[in-house]
Order: structure tokens, then sequence, then C-alpha cells
């Protein structure tokens, strides 16, 4: 019985990696959105594994919905003159910058794995019994290094709700699904849904005044979170 | 850190007005707001008859705190916990929050309607409601739950307000400004998801119990802190910060530089004081980070070459100082006198800097409205013709040079005393040579300005109110800083 | 009984004034005129007013809370309203010299306005009760007197400004540094407390001195002892009555002012004795006047040369100090005031000549007198003042120095004494010559530089008087030493009634 429900648990954890890593590293926009969309729907799958119905009804709602469907509005906005080139990402990075944030990603990632191996001393004996959280440290991780990498806005945005994703899944991981950290995750999920929205509207105001390269000029960012 | 920050039980039952003061306070800036959209006020009399309600709610909680003490609230809503405090920090944290946002309230009908942005400015009347409503949260709040959203709210706000303009540079400012908040506080929800996963608690003050020095609370800690730092635009990650002001209106600029920034600060500060309570490490290292931004933001200042850039960058310098007096704030390795020193001295510091660096963007704001110019080389000739903008801006300028009779200074005083009785001389030093620092970027401005060799060009007069108002402020840091003494009262406790 | 509004109020004069000046139109001279004079004679009145207080053995003291442990406080006592008096009756013959002298410029409400702030800053540096009042307005002076400095607008004076800005901002955070070090080992520390620090010389003697040199190295800035005198030959770009306020009255004297503060109210004489700072001190100050004079000797502008007459002549305040006796003590605070009056005097008669003739060096100065009598007779007797010459005040002072270095068996100091003296015959004597022997434009011979006939006298009336006036006060000063309320007397009184060691 229990082995059962792990192995739905692996599959669903093992399908939103895949998930996350396609939407992160898709340079297609258009495919990025629709697998984001999926990776909503997984999302929303293993809140109801965690047994919390109420947070997979909000991720249905402003997860898939609302933030997916905010990603639509702002391809629809790109001008049809760009056809040839249709929603897709061409800004090539030098190997030192990926390295870097490779490596950052990975700094990351042991700084949150050591943390919940504190937290939770089992995770260190049978890994396999919380394959969820091994699958947000991993979506933690590539999000913040595909954050830090691209430069498209639509991309960085996209890459910010699949962190979020990430840690609100932590965050149910790591303190059970008590009603005050739904209700952290309920704030979060409005919260990401509002910022997608206000960049959405901020991306088709930028394409409408300077076109689609301007989306791509973002290229001095100097502050990264850690 | 408990008793600072008012984490305890309260021994009285708040009057029957306070509850109505605490309504006030956090619904009627938005419920103002909205209407001042769909009513464009057009002059600043009915802004600050609207402001009015607001600025007495908060006057009449403090009245309560001061005959009954700290004053809680709490409310069980579906098995969550929220719980809002008010004391003396708050008190002064949202006094000067309702001024300095009725200052800048005051100053916009003037603003917009010599910039005449287009009809989508009446928008910026909600969002300014809503970013005061949660500043104010911000300084009640006491469980990680309500702060996370307040502080959301306040982002998202501030956000809003900064992409108004609609300039491509201030959109791209914008964005990334957003997409780094955004970051920041999912950084700042992994540290509460940790808390909340090793404790159990969302309410500081259970959580303040429970906590104890682990590797789990050092790394809450240190999420918390890249995440509020990030936010606060504390040196090195303040990359986000001069970008957006240069794009932005000068009423935001003013709210953003002097509120928004200090209440991820303020937050980082307070959740410090909880997570580490006797960390050694952690608080240095912000102290020498702190020693670089005073440098670092005044080099970069001084080398400017736009007004707003500035002053933008001189924000990074002023809060090194802030972050410089960090190790006599947190630890209990600190004795206690000059422990209280500091801590005086930083939330003056935090105030002085507020007023000074709302009425330096609003003084700015002005001579860029007046010239049309926005580079400190296009003020040439402008002591002739703008003296009271500039006049303005020195008054402010003294706040931020920390020379008397300002907060700034009587803050610089009280924390180098705190340094030198820790024999802290490299933050003593750090200090004296910010003074220096700024004042060579400030003469810049100055320099330019008294060029009477300069030819002269149409000046645009101001609305009525906009320099008053910038000089309201500049002069209320001086008041500030010679009365200090009844605002620090607040700090150390009232009523019984 | 405590008048606490006698002190408040005198500060609040000038502030008062600098405020309404702000708020006037540019174009509203003459009540512009009238609020600067009202202003002035008020404040003369109060000063007055509390120089009868003092006299009569009351300290008027306003104080209030800034923050805890740390007080504002204003007092009247002697030596503070031996100050506030220079000042007060200084700046009432500046205002009335630079209403005529600025007469038809540009930016003259910003002009007025600093002026009125400076002078708001030098009379709360006179009656600081303690050490942070005393920084609070010696900062403000520092801030208020650029505007001044660059009032032109000219490259060559924004230079200066910045120069200017330079030392003496480092000096004031200098300053601030020793300041927040005796707090931070003392506690606030009143100007009129009986004790001095010697209660902590056994533990920190080292400390002590390292605050001392903090202190005085701070306020030598702006005292301009050498080596920290670069900026003022170079605020010499500023208008004439600015020069005149920063030489004679406000800035230079601030500082030395500043210095007698710390030695006599704050250490102790005593204590400054213990710890071996005024030998250096005195070192430090005949150095000053001798590198001062020389350099003078060679400037070939007049006002340059004033300049670094300055530099050395107000060394002499300092040397008196660290000197060691009663005689000294009073050399030292009567020149306080007497080189405050003749250095006044040299100066409004440098802008008249350049005024009026469009004199600015010296070899062009041939036979002014004849032109300019009176203001020639003026700049006679400042000079011979500052040479020494009885019966003028600087005689006093020269005496009363001379006769406390023989009492303190420090016979060098009457060496640096007499060669200065020469010194000063040396650069003052030519100029004297040219003025009344040679022959020049008035008596036919070539042309002034840039003459400009400003009124029916030899120059405006506004510019005249107040350097005729200035003139005859240090020739009373001189004259009438032995009278009560001279300067001479009042001295003596500072130094018998508080400091006598």
């Amino acid at each position: 019985m229990i082995a059962s429900i792990d192995y739905v648990e692996v599959g669903v954890a093992f399908c939103l990696v895949a998930a996350a890593l396609a939407c992160l590293f898709d340079r297609h926009l258009k495919r990025a959105s629709s697998l984001f969309l999926l990776f909503a729907l997984l999302m929303s799958l293993s809140w109801w594994l965690f047994d919390a119905p109420g947070l997979a009804l909000a991720e249905l709602v402003l997860g898939l919905t609302l933030t997916g469907g905010s990603f639509f509005y702002a391809l629809n906005a790109f001008p049809a003159t760009a056809e040839k080139v249709p929603h897709y990402d061409r800004s090539l990075h030098r190997w030192s910058h990926k390295v870097v944030r490779a490596v950052l990603a990975l700094a990351w990632s042991v700084m949150i794995g050591g943390a919940i191996w504190f937290l939770l001393p089992d995770m260190a004996y049978s890994p396999t019994e919380h394959p969820l959280i091994i699958a947000a440290v991993v979506i933690v991780a590539t999000a913040m290094g595909a954050f830090a990498l691209h430069r498209h806005m639509l991309r960085r945005l996209m890459a910010f709700n699949v962190l979020g994703s990430g840690v609100f899944l932590l965050l149910a991981g790591m303190a059970g699904t008590m009603p005050g950290s739904q209700a952290l995750i309920s704030v979060g999920l409005t919260i990401a849904w509002l910022g997608t929205l206000l960049g959405v509207l901020l991306i088709r105001q930028l394409v409408s005044l300077e076109g689609l390269l301007a989306l791509e000029s973002d290229s001095d960012a100097t502050g990264h979170a850690q | 850190m408990i008793w600072r920050f008012g984490l305890y039980e309260s021994t009285f039952e708040p009057q029957w007005y306070s509850h109505w003061a605490l309504l006030a306070i956090l619904v009627l800036p938005i419920f103002i707001g909205l209407l001042g959209a769909f009513f464009t006020p057009r002059r600043l009399f009915p802004v600050a008859l609207a402001c009015l309600p607001i600025l007495l709610a908060g006057a009449l909680l403090i009245v309560d705190y001061l005959q009954v003490g700290l004053l809680r609230w709490q409310w069980d809503i579906a098995g969550v916990e929220l719980s809002l405090r008010f004391n003396g920090l708050s008190g002064l944290m949202l006094m000067i929050t309702q001024w300095v946002g009725t200052a800048a309230a005051m100053y916009t009908p003037g603003h917009l309607q010599l910039t005449n942005p287009g009809k989508h400015a009446r928008w910026l009347w909600p969002l300014m409601g809503v970013l005061i409503s949660a500043l104010s949260l911000i300084w009640l709040a006491v469980d990680l739950l309500t702060l996370y959203a307040a502080l959301e709210l306040m982002g998202l706000a501030a956000v809003g307000m900064l992409l108004l303009s609609g300039k491509p540079d201030a959109l791209k400012a914008g964005m990334r400004y957003l997409l780094l908040a955004l970051v920041g506080s999912l950084a700042y929800l992994l540290g509460v998801a940790l808390l909340l996963g090793y404790w159990g608690e969302l309410d500081l003050k259970s959580l303040v119990e429970v906590v104890e020095p682990s590797p789990v609370s050092w790394v809450a800690a240190a999420l918390i802190g890249a995440g509020l730092a990030l936010k606060a635009a504390l040196f090195p990650l303040h990359g986000w910060l001069t970008p957006v002001h240069e794009n932005a209106w000068t009423p935001v600029s003013a709210l953003h530089a002097a509120l928004v920034i200090k209440a991820s600060l303020f937050m980082l500060i307070m959740l410090w004081g909880i997570l580490l309570p006797d960390a050694l490490f952690a608080p240095r290292l912000v102290a020498w980070l702190g020693m670089l931004a005073i440098v670092w933001g005044g080099l970069i200042a001084w080398r400017a070459e736009s007004l707003k850039t500035l002053v933008a960058s001189s924000t990074v310098g002023q809060l090194g100082y802030l972050m410089v007096a960090f190790p006599l704030l947190l630890g209990s390795a600190v004795s206690p006198l000059p422990g209280a020193l500091a801590w005086e001295g930083f939330w003056l510091q935090l105030m002085g800097h507020s007023l000074a660096k709302a009425a330096m963007f609003m003084a700015v704001g002005n001579l860029i409205i007046a010239t049309g110019e926005s580079s400190i080389k296009g003020l040439a000739g402008t002591s002739r013709r703008l003296p009271l903008s500039l006049l303005i801006f020195g008054i402010a300028s003294v706040t931020l040079m920390g020379l008397p009779p300002s907060a700034g200074f009587t803050a610089k005083w009280l924390l180098l005393q705190a340094m030198v009785m820790t024999q802290q001389w490299v933050a003593v030093a750090a200090l004296l040579i910010g003074t220096l620092l700024t004042a060579a970027y400030v003469f810049r401005v100055f320099r330019y300005s008294f060029d009477e060799t300069a030819p002269r060009h149409q000046y645009q007069p101001l609305a009525p109110g906009m320099d008053l108002i910038a000089l309201c402020l500049a002069l209320a840091a001086f008041a500030l800083g010679l009365l200090a003494h009844l605002p620090l009262a607040l700090l150390q406790g009232g009523g019984a | 009984m405590n008048a606490a509004w006698l002190p408040l109020t005198t500060l609040a004069v000038s502030l008062v004034a600098a405020g309404v000046i702000f708020l006037l139109p540019e174009d509203a001279r003459r009540l512009r005129t009238s609020i600067n004079l009202l202003a002035a004679v008020s404040k003369i009145i109060l000063v007055t007013l509390m120089v009868g207080r003092v006299s009569q053995g009351f300290e008027d003291t306003f104080s209030f809370q800034i923050v805890g442990g740390v007080e504002f406080v204003l007092r009247a006592d002697a030596l503070g309203v031996m100050f506030a008096g220079l000042s007060s009756l200084l700046w009432l013959c500046t205002t009335i010299y630079a209403i005529g002298y600025l007469e038809g410029a540009a930016n003259r409400k910003r002009f007025f306005g600093f002026f009125s702030l400076c002078v708001a800053s030098t009379l709360g540096i006179a009656l600081a009760g303690n050490l942070f009042t005393f920084l609070i307005f010696y900062e403000m002076l520092t801030l208020s007197t650029y505007p001044l400095v660059v009032h032109s607008g000219t490259a060559k004076a924004l230079a200066a400004g910045r120069v200017y800005l330079r030392y003496t901002l480092t000096g004031g955070v200098v300053l601030l540094l020793g300041v927040v070090l005796l707090y931070s080992l003392t506690g606030d520390h009143s100007f009129a407390s009986e004790r001095g620090l010697s209660p902590y010389l056994n533990d920190h003697r080292g400390l002590l001195t390292l605050i001392f040199a903090l202190l005085v190295g701070g306020l030598a800035v702006k005292a301009a002892m050498v080596p920290l005198h670069g900026w003022l030959p170079r605020a010499m770009v500023a208008p004439a009555p600015v020069s005149a306020l920063l030489h004679a009255v406000a800035v230079v004297k601030a500082g030395a002012f500043g210095i007698l503060r710390v030695i006599y109210d704050l250490y102790g004489i005593e204590l400054s004795v213990a710890l071996g700072v005024t030998t250096v001190l005195a070192i430090a100050a005949s150095i000053t006047i001798i590198y001062g004079s020389l350099r003078a000797i060679a400037q070939q502008e007049l006002k340059p040369r004033l300049a670094f007459s300055t530099i050395s002549q107000v060394s002499y305040v300092i040397l008196g100090v660290s000197l060691f006796g009663p005689f000294g003590t009073i050399g030292a605070l009567a020149h306080l005031l007497h080189q405050g009056l003749m250095k006044v005097t040299l100066f409004f008669c440098a802008g008249n000549y350049a005024e009026e003739l469009g004199i600015h060096r010296i070899d062009e100065m041939d036979g002014a007198g004849k032109r300019m009598p009176l203001t020639s007779l003026a700049f006679t007797v400042g000079a011979l003042g500052m040479i020494g010459l009885p019966p003028i005040a600087g005689f006093i002072t020269k005496w009363y120095l001379g006769v406390g270095a023989i009492q303190a068996q420090r016979y060098w100091v009457v060496a640096v004494l007499v060669a200065s003296s020469t010194l000063n015959a040396i650069y003052f004597l030519p100029v004297l010559h040219r003025l009344w022997f040679r022959e020049g434009p008035a008596h036919g011979k070539g042309e002034w530089p840039n003459e400009q006939c400003l009124g029916r006298m030899e120059t405006h009336g506004w510019l005249l008087w107040p350097a005729v006036f200035t003139a005859v006060v240090s020739l009373g000063a001189g004259l009438l030493a032995g009278l009560p309320f001279s300067p001479l007397d009042w001295a003596t009184r500072v130094a018998v009634g508080e400091y006598l060691p």
C-alpha cells in the first residue's frame, strides 16, 4: 500500500523535474509556456498527494489558469512581423557565464540540501521516501541557475515561477501542510501570479515601445540573490 | 531584542479607539487612494485634507501607547494566527511613513500638473495608498505570514509605481527590480519554510522562545538576510537601485528611497535579532560590507553625471552607515551602554535619512523640472534663479553629510560614541570618511550651480507648494536632530 | 536669576534675520537693508545687556536636551561675551560696508542671508556652553561661509571654495573625532565646570594628549596655523566684506577662540601645562608667526599680503595662551579683540582702494593718500597697530605678551615677538610709504587702474565710514585701555576672574 503511493510520488516527482527542466531550457517560448502549464498541472497533482486539496485547487486557478494564461497573453503581444523567428530566444552566452551560473546553482542546492538534511534527519537514511522534496531541491537549484543565466525577460519570469513552485514544494515538504504553511503557500501563489501579471504587462508595453530586442537587452544585471 | 521589538505580552488592553485607529491606518490609505484614482486631485489641499484622518489615527495610536504601553492584537483565522503589536519603534516608523507619505502625496498634484504624463497617472494614487498601508502593516506585524504578505504587497505596489512613468528605460529597470524583488522574497520564504519546518511557529513571540542557535537557524537567517538585503539594496546587492530611481517620478523616488527599502531593513534587523541572538560573524560581515558601501556609494555618487543618479547612489552609502552599526545591535557580547547608543543612533539615522532623502529627491525633481536638464552640469547658474530649491538640496544634504544641527549628525554622534566605546576604529574611520565623501559629491552640485558664467535659459515655474513641502521635510530632519530625545524616548518604551 | 532668553534671543536675532532675508525677493533692497541694520543694532544692544549681566556676576544659561547625556547649552560667560561683543560690533560695521560694497551687484539676497547665518554661527560659537554645542556652530560656520567664498561664481572663486571646504571639513571631522573620544571618556563636560579634566590625568594621559591633539588640530585649520593655512590666502577671491569677516571675526577667530576654550575651559591651563602640550603649541605658534610674516613680505598684491599677515597675527593669541602666565593670558585675550578691529580696518581699506581706484597690487598704490585721505589714514592706523606702535591697540597686546614671556622665562618668545614686529614693519611700512610719500596719479603721474567716483567724498559713504569707525575704535582701544569695559579691561577681567593660574 505504502509502496504503491511511493511509486506514484516518485513518478510525479520525476515528471515534475522533467517538466521543469524542459520548461526552463526550451528556447521556443510558446512550447516553454505550454510546458509550464504541464508543470503547473503536475504541481497541482503533487498538492493532492500532500493531502492539501485546497492548495491543489489554488494551484489550478492561480498557477495553471492565471499565471499560465498570463504567459500566453504576453506571447500574443509579439508582433506578427517577427514570424520568421516565432517566439524564440536566440541570445547566446559565453561559457564562463554559464559555468558561473552553474556553480551558483550548485552552491544553492548544497546549502538548501544541507539545511534539509539537518531538518529531516530520516532523509539521510531513506532519501527515496521523500521524492518530492528531492525533486523540489533539484527544481529550485535549476531554476535559480536558469534565472541567473537567461536574459530574455519572459524566460526569467518563467524561471521565477518554477523557482517559486519549487520553494512552495520545499515548504510543504519540510513544514507539512499545517494551516500556517498552507496560508503561506496561498499568499505566495497569489503574489507569484500578481508579479507575473505585472511583468507580463510590462513586457507587452516594452515590446510595443521598442520591439522584441528590448527583451534581451537586460545584460548588466549586477545583483542576484546570493 | 524581545523587549526592543515588543515581542512580549501586553499588560493592558488597548483603548476602544485604538481598534478604530488601527483599522484606519491600515485601510484608509487604500480607500483614499482608490478615491484619488476616480476623483483625481489637481491641488494640494484636498490631498492634505484626505491625509488628515490617517495622520490623526496614527497620532491616536501613539497616544494610546504612551498611556497603556505595548498594544497587541491577535486573530485566529482558519487555524492561522495573525498578530500585530504597536510599540514605540512601530510608532516612530509609522509616524515617519505617514508624514513622508503625506508630503509625497501633497507634492504629487503639482508634479503631475507640470510633467503631464497622461491618463494612467491616476493609478499612482491607489498604488500609493497600498504602499502606505503595506508599510504600516510591516511596522506592526509580528508573524512571519503577515510580514510576508505585507512585504510582497509593498514590493508590488512599489514596482507598479516605478513603472508608471512608462519610459522604456524605466520599464527595463522596473522589470529587473520586479524579478529581483520576487526572487528575494522567495529566498525569504524559503527561510521561513525552514523555521516553520523545524520549530513549527510563525508567530514571532512564540518563535523567540523556542529558537536556538543551530545550523537551521543560521541557514534560515542567511536566506532571509539575503532576500531582504536584496530588497533593501544593501551593498553589494544594490545594482538595481540607481536605474530604478533614474527614471521614476519624483514623489515615487522619494517614497521608495525614504520608506520602501527601510522596511526590508527593519524586517532584517528584527528577524536577525531573533534568529541570531549571539551571532558574531554575520553582523561583522554586514558591517564590513557597510564600510565598503559607504566608500563605494560615495565614489559612484561623486562620479555621477546625472542628478538623480547622484541622489540614488548616495542612498547606497547612507545604508552603509546603518549596516556598520549591525555588530552593535545584534549579539549579546555588546555591553549595554554602547548597545543602547547604537540602537538609538541606528533608528535616528534611518529616520533622518528618510526625511532628508525624500526632501532631496523633491528638491532635485524641482530643479530638473525647472531647468529641464537632468545632468549636474545643467545646473550651471541655477543659484541665481532657483535659490530655494538649491537651499533645500543643501539643507537635506547637511543631514546626509552628518553635519550639525541635523538628525544625521546626532545619529552619527551616537553611533560614533558607541563605536569608540567598543573600540571599532575601522568603523569610526568609515563613518568619518563617509562625511567627507558625501561632502565631496554634494558640493560638486553646488560648484556647478554657483557658476555665474553659464548662459541663461528659460526656467519653468514650479507649482505652489512644491518647494515648501520639500523645505518642511528638510527642516524636519533638522528638528529631529535637535530634539532627538523626544522620538528616542518612544524607543525606550512608554506608558505603564 | 537666570535670564535664559538673553543668549537665545541674541542668537535668534541673526537666525531670524537670515530666514527673513531668504524669504524676501531679490529686489526688495530697502527692506533687506533695514532688516540687516535692525538685526545688527538689536544684536549690539542685546550683547551690551549681556555684558552688563556678566559684569554683575550672572551667567545666563539656556539649555535643552538633545539626546541622553548630551545637552545643547548657550551660556553667556565673560570669555564668550567678549567674543560675542567683538562679532556683533564688527557685524554692524561689515554689514554697512557690505551694503555699500555690493551696491548693484547680483545675488545680494543669497549673500546677506548667508552672511547673517555666518554671524549667527559665530555668536553660537561664542556662547556655546559645551563642546557639543560648540561643534554644532563650528560646522554651521563652515557651511555658511562657503557660499560667501564662492560668491562671485568665477572659476577661481569656485576653486578657492573647494580648497576651503577640503581644509575646513577635514578639520571638522578631526575635531568631531576628538569630541567624540572626549565624550566617551568623560561624558558631557560643561565649559563652566571648575574641575577641568585633571581627574583623568593619571589613568588616561596618552588618551588626553591624543584628544588634545585632535581637538586643537581640528581647530587649527580654521585658525590657519602653519601648515594648515593653505585655504586662507586662496579664499581672498571673495568680496572684501567677506574677507574682512573671515579674517577679523568669524572663521579664523572661531578657530583661535576654540583653542582658547579647549585650553582654559576644558582642559584647564594647569593640565595643559602638565601634559606638556603648551610648549608644542607655543613652538607651532611661533613658527606660524614667523612664516606668515615672511610669506607676507613676498606678496605683491594687497589682499594676499593682508591674508598672510592674518595667519601670523592670529597665532599671537595662541602664543599668549601657551605662555602660562597672567600677562600672556591677558595679551592673548586682548589680541583676539584688537587684531579683529585692526584687521577689519585694513580689509575695509583694501576694499575701498579696489572699488574706488581699482587698486589690487601694492605698486599701484603710489600717492593714494592724497586721493583718499581718510581711507589712507585708517589704513595707516591699522598698519601701525599691526606693527605694534603705541598708542594703537596692537601695542598693548605686544607689550603684555612680551611681559608674559619674560615672566614665564621664555626669552625666545621675546625674540619671536621682536622678529615678528620687524617683519611686520618690513611689509607694512613700504605700503605706507607708497601711500603718503610717493607721487602717483593723484599728483598727475600716470592713471589709476580703474577709477570710479562712487560718492561725493573720496568714495561711497557706506564704504568709508565703517573703515574710519573701526580705525578710530582701534586707536581708542589703545589710548583708553585703562578705562572700564575697554578690550584690555575686559580681557583682564576674564583672565583674573576665571583663568588665572
